[in-house]
């Protein structure tokens, strides 16, 4: 079955407005590194930090996986890190985060874009989507979901205070409602 | 050159390096070795020793690091090498010892017993890397790197040992006492009683 994707793009906006108190309760909490896997709407983040907090350091890493090992490295290290990463990539790195962070204690806070959620487009998100917070409550790993970029600062602020104060790791879940870009895409099965 | 001559050949000439040994084997021949502050045993997370090591050695630019990795653990994360050949942090040492067998598991052969080279995947990453089966020949390559600090794979052809000794269970104890050791200590611990 061929597909054909039509997609229109509205107006360019600068900064969505939830990005900007994500990477202001990164900070505040001492955090001075993310480790991403790339990711559309993580891109604001990472291009908001860039430019408000020069003292983050970024790193990209080919998996998730492996993102967990060196963000652990550096928090091993003595600096403070974050994991920026679409929800897919727990999938990807479930073994890392039981074996070592929990194992460990090791504080690593994960930002996590949703794929999956409400406003899916694609079908193959879905399933894990679905699943993203029930395997987290089965690892017992705290998540909250970032729903008004309003509330954005304070709560992944608190989010990562009480990670580092507990020394375990916590999720700030970013469902597509907030960070939806304002594109509409459509895949149509019915064209040639 | 067995792997527990060559991890002791390597543990008597450490001085304040950090080391972060992949589970099962490299760890236990580590602490076999004898056990430092400075070492950091993984219990579990197979395949990222080498990306453990990338984060503390980014995080302290001024300390060596080095990462006991295998050739079955590193083939889980190959990956890990094109993040390190990207980064080069030179004061980062990846050594691999590779016995060509998952010797933790059971002896079932790896990629590099039908010939895969991991020192020219690591070349191909833009890293320095060499290939030692001597244990004079693993003396000279740390003395290269020691004098000319730079980010380097060593890929150790050594044959698999029983390790003579664990380390502790305590993962927690094993992560606040390098902490501690590398002069960061976790804050609110036993260590660090802010």
């Amino acid at each position: 079955m061929s597909g054909r994707v039509t997609t229109t793009l509205l107006p360019p906006s600068a900064t969505p407005a939830w990005a900007p108190g994500i990477c202001a309760g990164l900070h505040a909490s001492g955090i001075r590194h993310v480790v991403y896997v790339p990711d559309n709407p993580l891109s604001h983040l990472l291009d908001g930090l860039a430019r408000a907090y020069p003292d983050v350091r970024q790193t990209l890493a080919t998996r998730e996986e492996e993102a967990v090992g060196i963000a652990a490295g550096l928090y091993l290290g003595g600096v403070r890190p974050a994991i920026l990463m679409q929800s897919s990539g727990l999938g990807n790195c479930a073994n890392a985060l039981a074996s070592l962070l929990l194992a460990y204690q090791v504080p690593v806070v994960f930002v996590m874009s949703m794929r999956g959620d409400p406003g899916e487009w694609n079908w193959a998100q879905v399933p894990l989507g679905r699943a993203i917070r029930p395997m987290l409550d089965a690892l017992g790993v705290p998540h909250v979901t970032v729903d008004r970029p309003e509330d954005a600062e304070s709560i992944v602020r608190a989010t990562c205070d009480t990670a580092f104060s507990v020394r375990f790791p916590a999720a700030c879940l970013l469902p597509r409602r907030l960070t939806a870009p304002p594109v509409m895409t459509k895949v149509r099965h019915d064209a040639k | 050159m067995t792997r527990s001559e060559a991890t002791s050949r390597l543990v008597g000439r450490l001085r304040d390096h950090a080391v972060v040994a992949s589970l099962g084997h490299p760890a236990y021949d580590l602490f076999a070795a004898g056990d430092r502050p400075e070492h950091f045993y993984t219990w579990g997370s197979m395949g990222l020793a080498s990306s453990i090591a990338l984060g503390v050695s980014l995080a302290q630019p001024s300390r060596r690091v080095i990462a006991l990795d295998g050739d079955g653990s590193l083939l889980m994360n190959l990956g890990a090498l094109a993040t390190i050949g990207s980064l080069r942090p030179p004061n980062l040492l990846v050594v691999v010892w590779d016995n060509e067998v998952y010797g933790t598991t059971g002896g079932q052969p790896t990629a590099t017993a039908s010939g895969v080279d991991l020192a020219a995947v690591a070349r191909a990453m833009g890293l320095d890397a060499c290939v030692v089966t001597t244990l004079a020949a693993f003396d000279d390559a740390l003395d290269r790197v020691e004098q000319a600090p730079h980010t380097m794979v060593l890929v150790a052809k050594v044959v698999e040992s029983i390790p003579a000794a664990k380390p502790p269970l305590d993962c927690v104890a094993i992560k606040q006492r390098f902490m501690a050791a590398l002069g960061t200590p976790e804050a609110g611990t036993r260590a660090d009683p802010r």
